[in-house]
């Protein structure tokens, strides 16, 4: 934003530096209908330079609203750290400088909107940035009041009630009564609490029992499987054995009966040639 | 469901015309035996218990002629489980000869468990000497098949009901017992101090003061950390409370142990026989004075 102020405040030195002989008397006569009779010359220069002027109401109102922007944002931020009472009163004065920026951005748009539209539409986006700037300040506000507002609910909350214990503690006896009151419901709840753990111990004793029930039949479950791994290859022996005995024998059947049958040839041959 | 009773039927009748009739090759037995199983299947279906019973205990018998005990001691399981929902004594029955095949074969596990349903089934009849008996038997073939939680948890029960039925000296014992060999055991030794508890209380129910702090000392020397724990503190007023024979000291010791854990109904109702004792105690000696 700075830089704008800037770049146009340098062409505006240029521009007046370069026709300082016209420039004169428009330079301290404000009103552009004195302006315009004054000077004559070309539509678009006298157009340019009563932009030039135009702006300069611009600049003047823009240089403010920033000096406006900053202080604010220092005023939030130093709001932000302090609480309670100094905080309500930063953010009043915050909320007048929200007053005063917006009454500037209603008369720099005024300003805007009777300037000649090459200008017009670089100034109305400076204007837009400068609204947006405006918000986002309001929402910062917003947010630290609104935290503010829970610390400040809290804050009467407690207040209230320690108005009412100081009230209560004049009188001792009262006083005592509550300590004491106090004092029993925390070793209430410590026996509850101590309860409760003695029933957990209680089951975590008797988980422990099951574990120690599963441990043993899982060993033993082991224990069984290996007897049945030992007796698996035994009776796979088993099982070969047989296989071998019966091929064995078959081989012996088939050889006796081809013996047989060789022989009852030999003895009919043998019979049949006498 | 009428339909699951029709089958069964069916297929019960087929298997009988099968064993009454001559198979070929002896292979009647065998059918019979899948017939029986898939008429029983079906009756369980139907929920009529009574008839699956039956059905399974044929079963068995079939299951014996062909000389497979195991499979006829499982038919005897199966039918007890059937009859457990409708008929009890046959359950116990069918689980007894259920047991004795299985002692045949050598399976003491099987038999072991089957044992401890026996007495379970007891317990909930509420006869609470034969629970014991059977317990008892399971407990021995347990701690034969080396399975020592099984056999401890029978121990224990034995011990509750001997409790209950006033044999106190064998309660005591098998606690202590039970205590000792927990103590080895890493997973077990949190459950120690109960099992001593239950000790101490029987002691007091004994009502035999100087057998009590004897049996303090012991249990002392057993498990050091006992002496800071509740339970200890709670035998110790009991003992205090017995010697001077003071109910309200006992009642006061008794509520504030019961505050903090409920005490559960075994415990209560011994301890209210020693309150009893007590009372009685009193009055005796107020009748001599």
């Amino acid at each position: 934003m700075s830089f704008h102020m800037r770049r146009g405040a340098t062409t505006q030195r240029l521009f007046i530096i370069k026709y300082s002989a016209y420039s004169v008397a428009a330079f301290s006569d404000q009103s552009p209908a004195g302006f315009r009779q004054r000077t004559h010359r070309p539509k678009a220069f006298l157009l340019d330079f009563r932009g030039q002027r135009m702006s300069q109401v611009f600049e003047g109102y823009e240089r403010q609203y920033c000096e406006l922007s900053a202080n604010l944002s220092k005023k939030i931020t130093s709001a932000s750290l302090l609480d309670g009472e100094q905080k309500k009163q930063k953010v009043s004065e915050i909320t007048g400088g929200f007053e005063d920026a917006e009454a500037l951005i209603r008369k720099m748009d005024l300003e805007a909107r009777s300037l000649p539209p090459n200008v017009k539409a670089t100034l109305l986006a400076k204007l837009r940035e400068y609204k947006t700037d405006l918000n986002n300040l309001k929402t910062e506000v917003k947010r630290i009041t609104s935290a503010n507002a829970n610390l400040a609910a809290r804050d009467e909350l407690l207040e209230s009630g320690m108005a009412d214990t100081m009230m209560a503690s004049a009188d001792q006896r009262t006083r005592l009564m509550m300590s004491t009151d106090r004092l029993n419901q925390s070793s209430d709840r410590i026996r509850e609490s101590r309860k409760t753990m003695l029933e957990t111990e209680e089951l975590g004793v008797s988980i422990l029992q099951d574990l120690h029930q599963q441990r043993q039949s899982l060993l033993h479950a082991h224990k069984t499987l290996h007897g049945v791994d030992d007796n698996i290859s035994r009776s796979k022996k088993v099982l070969t054995n047989m296989s071998r005995r019966m091929s064995r024998n078959k081989w012996i059947i088939g050889s006796i009966i081809t013996v047989l049958v060789i022989a009852i040839l030999l003895i009919l041959y043998f019979k049949l040639t006498h | 469901m009428g339909d699951h009773i029709a089958r069964g039927e069916d297929f019960e009748k087929k298997a009988e015309k099968k064993l009454s009739g001559w198979g070929l090759f002896g292979s009647k037995y065998e059918d019979a035996a899948d017939l029986f199983d898939k008429a029983a299947n079906s009756f369980k279906l139907a929920k009529s218990w009574d008839q699956a019973g039956a059905v399974y205990v044929k079963l068995a018998n079939c299951h014996l002629k062909l000389d497979s005990k195991h499979e006829a001691a499982n038919a005897y399981a199966d039918a007890a489980h059937c009859y457990k929902k409708s008929n009890i004594k046959e359950s116990i029955s069918c689980l007894e000869q259920s047991v004795n095949l299985f002692l045949d074969i050598g399976r003491l596990n099987m038999s072991a468990r089957y044992y401890k349903e026996i007495a379970e089934l007891y317990e909930q009849e509420q006869n609470l000497e034969q629970a014991i008996v059977y317990y008892e038997r399971a407990a021995d073939l347990f701690q034969s098949e080396e399975v020592t939680t099984s056999a401890n948890q029978c121990k224990q029960k034995v011990a509750q009901f001997a409790a209950q039925l006033e044999q106190y000296q064998k309660a005591i014992e098998i606690y202590e017992e039970i205590a000792r060999q927990s103590l080895n055991n890493n997973l077990l030794k949190y459950g120690v101090k109960g099992h001593l508890l239950n000790a101490g209380i029987c002691q007091l129910c004994k009502g035999d003061v100087v057998a009590i702090t004897n049996a303090l000392e012991r249990y002392q020397e057993l498990d050091p950390t006992f002496s800071g724990t509740r339970e200890y503190k709670l035998l110790r007023d009991l003992a205090a409370a017995v010697d001077e024979e003071d109910i309200a000291k006992f009642t006061d010791a008794v509520k504030e142990f019961d505050s903090m854990t409920q005490l559960d109904a075994w415990k209560t109702t011994l301890l209210l026989r020693v309150k009893e004792a007590l009372k009685a105690k009193e009055l005796e000696e107020d009748d001599l004075t």
